[in-house]
């Protein structure tokens, strides 16, 4: 393991000499990083790997992907954003990369970046987060639901992936839209928070489908609705929070690549046309088909357009949320 | 009955084949050698090696994964055992007692009692895994935060045990040891606690350069400051094996340790390292001698070393009965399960017998390749301590940085290491013991997280902890293990103790 980790580094410090002398090659000239910014295993990382490699395969050059985790991504994401534009490093982020600057705001602290370093290159996949709650549980429908958490304020319990991580944005969306007040129990990871709910800890759960579908399936857990602008695939009888009237609970557990602002059009232009045909190859939707993830594909003002759209959404959650501590007298 | 057997045959037949043994093996040198290397654990090394499972069909890539990680769980103790350095973090433990066992001379000894437990502990919690995975699993999902707070308390008094020496000094290490875990991200709040800006300390000090500090760099400068440098080792081959006393003391501690072990690894969290304390705790509460401890108790290393083995298998348990990781490690492999097409969840038995089985009749096959693989390695690893000193610890120095540096590429975790190694030595010198400041930094986090969630639960009233059966009888459990410690004070109680 050190040795593969320590051949990675010389090889690294072999490429920082190397960019003065190459500043005239067509692009790509030498391997592309594609910085993942959470733990393998996740979702960003089981998506990198696929588009990695299927972007290599289009730009005939080899693109790796480096796990740079820490603080529920913002080292990673920092990493990339103060890294040189030059298209040689590129990010696969969640939608954390709109949230974790917004949370620094609410808490007055120097941003560890901000969502103007990056250019959007493309959205891979979009996968609406859905509510999920135990079999036993006395609520057959999300109007079921709200009317009760509507009855009892605050005492009905949901998990998350943790403070201010998609989950739970995903849930505090849905309560803003439908006026309802529900109690949030952060744990650490989706993982965890989907523990808590089979274990009867907590009563609800917004999860992305894949995850809680063998769930469902074995009798575990029910569905209730889901957070898209259209219903699951994998689930066509459920309904959508729009459909209910709930419009503002929109919400997209998503995958996208971006590049450090100030990339040179036409390295993104390369980029976007590697990745458009990246997505279209049979290799990677088999692998995103196993992992029960849609290709949503958008690149250039498609993307940028969805991308500031959620952004505004999730900053608007930040916000409301608020800090904990000043909610309570 | 006849229906397992069956079932076992199948799983058999999937595991003997001669691909399967290669990927078996192969998991478990790789597993053993990640082990060894300080600082890089299992966590690390499944994660590296994950993406190159991405060609393999599913059932082989589980059968590597998992053997990485009870490889890791039996060659974490030898760098434990040689120079007290915690191979990964479930063998901080074994440093305590294992090296003093090197320094008397029984370095073989600690090494082959360590791998003998581990196998004991390995294969009968894989019997307990395939006889009792589905009535457990729904019983550790029971476990939540208020029922994993109680168990933390019970984790937290054992820190008071720790030390061979001094009470007050022990309980003054595990405060400064909980402090420093308060540092990174308020998981409830989303505060950045003592980060001063340094957005790498956002997850906090980390275990893995926190214990390397402590224990590896903090020894090396200790013995360099001594004017005479510790004469070198020379083992003789019959000191290579257990003598009969250190059998007879190991035997019950092993067996201890395999059932807490596996009954503590089900919990979903961070239970190797916890499996780890609870046993070395039960065993110096058990211990007739427990003044023995700290200087070289075998029970301080059979019981451990059986308890982070048998763990491995108890995570197993919610991860394939229920298809719900049960700690990192367990999500990781879900997700390489994920990337085969195999859905893992509640019906994951029924749906794919032949990964189940086959899974669990290769972890029989890897607890014997690694019996076979480890013990006659220990000849060979105690030959470590024949390098003279001028060589070996710039070696080890080296071997530290690095393994702390693989873990997340951050060149901070090298320098929370270091600056940990200088602290280490400082508090060496003045003889306080470092090891509480490992398992207070390790547990602060878990028992403030699993607090405020019971609070978020119950919404802000602490008869939660009252209320749910298993809470309220972990804490009369911790409850009860205070009052026998004033058990000298109480007239008849007393049942001789020898000391």
């Amino acid at each position: 393991m050190t040795i593969l980790r320590l051949s990675a580094l010389l090889f690294a410090v072999g490429l920082g000499f190397a960019p003065a002398v190459l500043a005239q090659e067509p692009y790509p000239s030498r391997p592309i990083s594609m910085v993942v910014p959470f733990p393998p295993g996740g979702v960003a990382d089981l998506t990198a790997r696929p588009v990695a490699a299927a972007l290599e395969r289009q730009l005939k050059n080899p693109v790796g992907v480096v796990n740079k985790t820490g603080a529920a991504g913002a080292v990673g994401m920092q990493f990339v954003a103060t890294s040189k534009p030059d298209g040689y490093n590129l990010l696969l982020a969640l939608s954390s990369i709109s949230i974790i600057p917004e949370a620094d705001k609410l808490f007055g602290r120097p941003p560890a970046f901000t969502v103007d370093q990056f250019a959007p290159i493309a959205l891979i996949s979009a996968d609406p987060t859905v509510l999920v709650v135990r079999a036993e549980s006395p609520w057959k429908t999300a109007k079921d639901f709200i009317e009760d958490a509507r009855n009892r304020s605050g005492q009905i319990s949901y998990s998350s992936s943790g403070i201010y991580g998609t989950l739970h944005m995903a849930m505090e969306l849905l309560s803003h839209s439908a006026q309802i007040k529900l109690r949030h129990v952060p744990y650490t990871g989706a993982g965890p928070a989907l523990t808590a709910l089979l274990g009867g800890h907590v009563d609800a759960l917004a999860s992305g489908p894949a995850v809680v579908l063998p769930q469902i399936k074995a009798g575990k857990l029910r569905v209730l609705a889901g957070w898209g602008e259209s219903r699951v695939a994998a689930l066509p009888e459920v309904p959508t929070f729009k459909e209910l009237g709930y419009p503002d609970a929109e919400f997209y557990i998503w995958t996208g690549v971006f590049a450090p602002r100030g990339t040179p059009e036409p390295v993104l232009a390369r980029l976007r046309e590697g990745l458009r045909a990246a997505v279209g190859d049979p290799e990677f939707k088999a692998a995103m088909e196993k992992l029960e993830t849609p290709i949503v594909f958008k690149q250039g003002e498609e993307f940028a357009r969805f991308f500031a759209a959620d952004a505004k959404r999730l900053a608007e959650g930040v916000r409301k949320v608020g800090k904990i501590e000043e909610k309570k007298p | 009955m006849a229906e397992t057997l069956q079932n076992l045959a199948l799983g058999f037949g999937v595991a003997l084949q001669p691909a399967m043994l290669f990927y078996a093996f192969a998991g478990c040198v790789i597993g053993t050698l990640v082990g060894v290397l300080p600082g890089v654990g299992p966590l690390a090394g499944i994660s590296l090696l994950l993406p190159a499972t991405f060609g393999l069909d599913a059932t082989r890539a589980i059968v590597l994964l998992a053997g990485i990680y009870y490889g890791a769980m039996y060659g974490g103790s030898t760098t434990s055992i040689l120079m007290r350095i915690p191979g990964e973090a479930a063998s901080v433990m074994t440093c305590i007692d294992g090296y003093a066992m090197a320094r008397k001379g029984r370095a073989g000894a600690a090494l082959a009692i360590a791998a003998v437990g581990s196998f004991v502990a390995g294969t009968l919690s894989v019997v307990a895994l395939m006889l009792l995975a589905p009535p457990l699993a729904n019983l550790a999902l029971r476990f939540g935060p208020p029922e994993y707070f109680a168990l933390l308390l019970l984790g937290l008094l054992v820190l008071a045990y720790m030390s061979g020496g001094s009470m007050l000094k022990a309980l003054a290490m595990a405060a400064l040891g909980l402090l420093l875990g308060m540092v990174g991200i308020d998981q409830m709040s989303g505060y950045f606690r003592f980060a001063y800006g340094v957005v790498e300390l956002g997850d906090g000090l980390g275990v893995v350069p926190l214990a390397v500090g402590l224990f590896g760099i903090a020894e090396v400068l200790l013995t360099a400051g001594q004017a005479t440098p510790p004469a070198v080792l020379k083992p003789r081959l019959r000191e290579l094996f257990p003598s009969r006393q250190e059998w007879r003391e190991s035997v019950a501690p092993i067996g201890r340790g395999t059932v807490l072990g596996f009954l503590i690894g089900i919990i979903p969290g961070s239970a190797h390292i916890i499996s780890s304390f609870v046993s070395y705790a039960v065993e110096r509460r058990l211990s007739r001698r427990p003044e023995e401890f700290g200087h070289g108790a075998v029970a301080g290393v059979a019981g451990p070393e059986s308890a982070n083995n048998a763990a491995t298998s108890g995570a197993f348990v919610p991860m394939l009965a229920l298809g719900v990781p049960s700690g990192p490690i367990p999500a990781v492999m879900l997700a390489a399960m994920m990337v085969h097409g195999v859905s893992p969840g509640p019906l994951l038995i029924q749906q794919s017998p032949a990964l189940f089985w086959g899974f669990i009749a290769s972890m029989y096959v890897g607890n014997v390749m690694l019996l076979v693989l480890n013990l006659p390695m220990v000849g060979l690893f105690v030959n470590v301590l024949r390098v003279p000193y001028g060589f070996l610890y710039p070696a080890i120095i080296v071997f530290c940085v690095l393994g702390v540096y693989a873990v997340n590429g951050s060149v901070v975790d090298v320098w929370i290491a270091i600056v940990m190694g200088v602290l280490g030595w400082i508090l060496r010198k003045l003889d306080f013991e470092t090891a509480p400041i490992v398992l207070g930094a390790i547990l602060a986090p878990m028992v403030e997280m699993s607090l405020r969630q019971s609070l978020a639960m119950s919404d802000g009233h602490y008869a939660i902890f009252l209320t749910r059966p298993i809470a309220a009888g972990l804490l009369a459990a911790g409850a009860l293990l205070l009052l026998l410690s004033f058990r000298s004070w109480i007239p008849f109680a007393d049942k001789g103790v020898d000391a």
